[in-house]
């Protein structure tokens, strides 16, 4: 079960949502091949999640755990669409890049499941906090992983040429995601200690004891 | 124990000097440039191996130079004209990413030439798919001119090959020389598998999957030259014998890995016949890796079982003639 | 031939390997062999169904309520959780406990939300029929259930005590995972 004793900024670094808790990784892995992109899924996710969570602890815990769960990816739905508008906005062009990738946000599991487990324990004031926190590590994640892979598979960063001789185009794809987003867990677990998930495989135990 | 390591030792000696000889054959067609490539992959494997045996706080013993073999068996995969900086990010990605990750040579998932292969493949198309004529010597800094596609590309887009039997034989046709020179090839085969480096059912459910499927549903008219050419062309027999037959990826028991080595046969014909995809056989044993991982899983649990069986005859047998007591308390239960 | 091309298509179209979409799923639910098949055959009710829900909808919903799409599909899903738990209580009560909980992960995820718009997007393209969006829900789960047992194969290697402790588990599943993507993609 969740411990109310952790620091609500762990989601930051120590129990990162990506490389710790497994979480939200095919955007980082479709979407996260350039700057722009992820700079553009960056801002949707953070904004769609945070309203989402603050929004979905008002929910009273006497509904029935389903029901709860559906109002939960409603809000996600609700909050999307302005969130959409202001991308179009901001960001042209890129929510046709990032296609499927940008409306399935609105149901990640921080906002339908997890956040039951990882955040509605907390009072109102921590719970924000630990929210924040998960978000800018995934933000974290999402930016250096783009950033990596642009630089070494496209030999741009940010859209601008660097001079880069030598391009491993696979690194773009989705299977260079996959195996780069791997090397890079495999990396943060051996340089964070208690970076490491407490169960790799059936994941958080809260998820299945319902 | 010391016996298994001995023989696996044996096994990697025998492994090396087929494909040194190899080697030896592709410098002959390609000149010291094959011969430098070839030196920058052993290298470079054999430098990332070090680095993240130390990495995995494990010590390099002489077990470890597989990672010479298996950087020699994705060179001779390679054009000779190969970008020696490409290549080597294809070594340090077969021996990191496809081995070392998974536990090195303790716990062999993939085979890391074909990983290695197909991310160049992959990565690197263009580079990959390009060789020089044979007899052609490209010097040690040459930029690649004048490349040609493989024998392989010609045979799966028109069916015919316009090179004779010797030729073919001899590996006089463009494609990475290692793969085509289709009697060296059968000469290793045979001393591999008579030394039992390989294993022998993968091996020839490999080749009789690709010759029965290239008679039956021929490439060419004449259905004895699709044979001839399918066994020879794409890389079919190379990797028969050196990623599908590998006795680290392929199923211990014989029965098994015959239908391990059938299926992918089929399965890599059939793509060549309605895709023309060249080499697919090195892509289809890398995606048939579950497939090989979830026979060896049923034979360990068949061996447990089997040990769990001999165990029980053998207290029985201990019981019935009185060398084993059963405890009292297990009557007082 | 036909099968073999059916499988290559399976592959091409896979929503984990091609997509990535549904990995934290198949983590999640990879524990133990059970809770694997019956997540990805729950997962495979859910796309299959719920392609059906996306397609009448996808007729009736005007252009000019498109941004309200992904709400309906939500709604859909919705209704289709609770008539999926409501029927599995009815249906198993004595183990309703225990089984329900395979509902509760199938649902809302990215492989079943990911399904119903990567098939609303061809269905633009291509003037796909009712019984279109249905097999393709269908094949996305068969998809599934595919990338499930290329997963249960390499369980135990992946977890090995040989596999570097920071490497163990879920680190090394992806990058199983995109080997096996990376080979897919090759045969694109």
């Amino acid at each position: 079960m969740m411990n109310n004793k952790m620091p609500a900024t762990n989601g930051f670094i120590r129990k990162n949502a990506v490389l710790s808790g497994l979480m939200v990784i095919s955007p980082v892995i479709v979407c996260g091949n350039t700057v722009m992109n992820a700079l553009a899924f960056i801002y949707a996710f953070s904004a769609i999640t945070f309203l989402s969570v603050a929004a979905g602890s008002f929910v009273p815990k006497k509904i029935p755990y389903g029901l709860r769960i559906i109002i939960y990816a409603v809000l996600g739905s609700l909050a999307y669409i302005p969130v959409k508008e202001a991308a179009e906005m901001f960001f042209p062009g890129v929510i046709e890049r990032i296609g499927i990738y940008f409306m399935l946000i609105a149901v990640n599991s921080l906002i339908t499941v997890q956040s039951e487990v990882k955040f509605y324990k907390y009072k109102k004031g921590k719970m924000l906090v630990s929210v924040m926190s998960h978000i800018l590590g995934f933000d974290l994640v999402m930016l250096v992983v783009s950033a990596i892979r642009e630089l070494l598979a496209y030999g741009t960063f940010c859209g601008r040429i660097v001079d880069a001789e030598v391009l491993i185009s696979g690194l773009g794809m989705p299977f260079g995601g996959f195996i780069f987003l791997g090397l890079i867990c495999g990396i943060y677990r051996w340089i964070v200690p208690g970076g490491k998930a407490d169960e790799d495989f059936g994941g958080d135990r809260d998820v299945y004891n319902f | 124990m010391q016996n298994k390591t001995k023989s696996q030792r044996l096994i990697w000696i025998d492994i090396m000097m087929t494909l040194l000889t190899l080697a030896v054959m592709n410098f002959f067609y390609c000149g010291v440039r094959a011969i430098v490539l070839g030196l920058i992959c052993m290298a470079v494997s054999f430098v990332s191996d070090i680095i993240s045996l130390r990495l995995m706080h494990r010590r390099f013993t002489s077990d470890d130079l597989t990672c010479i073999s298996d950087s020699l068996i994705l060179y001779l995969m390679l054009p000779a004209i190969m970008d020696y900086r490409i290549a080597a990010i294809a070594c340090v990605f077969a021996t990191v990413a496809a081995k070392n990750v998974f536990g090195g040579r303790k716990n062999m998932i993939f085979s890391p030439a074909a990983a290695g292969y197909v991310f160049l493949f992959t990565s690197w198309k263009g580079n990959l798919l390009m060789y020089s004529q044979p007899h052609v010597h490209p010097d040690i800094f040459e930029r690649a001119e004048n490349l040609v596609n493989s024998a392989s590309s010609m045979f799966n887009t028109t069916g015919r090959l316009n090179y004779n039997d010797f030729e073919i034989l001899m590996g006089n046709v463009p494609g990475a020389v290692g793969t085509v020179s289709i009697l060296l090839l059968a000469v290793s085969a045979i001393i591999l598998l008579l030394r039992r480096d390989i294993s022998v059912g993968a091996f020839f459910g490999t080749i009789l999957g690709t010759a029965i499927f290239a008679f039956l549903v021929p490439v060419s008219t004449n259905p004895v030259d699709s044979l001839k050419y399918t066994l020879s062309m794409n890389m079919v027999l190379f990797s028969a014998i050196y990623i599908i037959s590998d006795k680290r990826i392929a199923p211990r028991r014989n029965y098994y890995a015959f239908f391990y080595g059938f299926f992918i046969a089929l399965f890599s014909y059939i793509l060549v016949i309605t895709t023309a995809k060249e080499n697919a056989i090195v892509i289809v044993s890398l995606l048939f890796t579950p497939v090989a991982l979830g026979f060896r899983n049923l034979e360990k649990r068949i061996d447990g079982l089997v040990k769990e069986e001999k165990q029980a005859e053998e207290l029985w047998e201990a019981i019935k003639s009185g060398e084993y007591e059963i405890p009292e308390a297990v009557y007082d239960e | 031939m036909f099968i073999i091309s059916e499988i290559v298509a399976l592959l091409t179209t896979n929503l984990i390997l091609t997509q990535a979409l549904g990995t934290s799923t198949l983590f999640i639910a990879a524990g133990s062999r059970k809770n694997l098949l019956w997540t990805a055959v729950s997962i495979s009710v859910f796309t299959t169904i719920g392609s059906f829900g996306a397609c009448l909808l996808d007729s009736m919903l005007p252009d000019s309520l498109y941004d309200l799409k992904m709400l309906f599909y939500v709604l859909i899903i919705g209704m289709l959780y609770i008539i999926s738990l409501t029927v599995l209580y009815f249906a198993d009560r004595k183990d309703f406990g225990t089984t329900r909980k395979y509902i509760h992960v199938s649902a809302f995820n990215c492989a079943v939300m990911g399904t119903l718009f990567t098939i609303s997007e061809n269905a633009e393209a291509a003037n796909l029929t009712m019984l279109d969006y249905i097999c393709a829900g269908a094949e996305a789960g068969a998809g599934f259930i595919l990338a499930a047992f290329v997963f249960t194969a390499a369980f135990k290697s992946l977890n090995s005590e040989n596999v570097p402790s920071s490497f163990r588990g879920f680190p090394a599943a992806l990058i199983y995972l995109g080997i096996i993507s990376m080979a897919i993609y090759a045969l694109m």
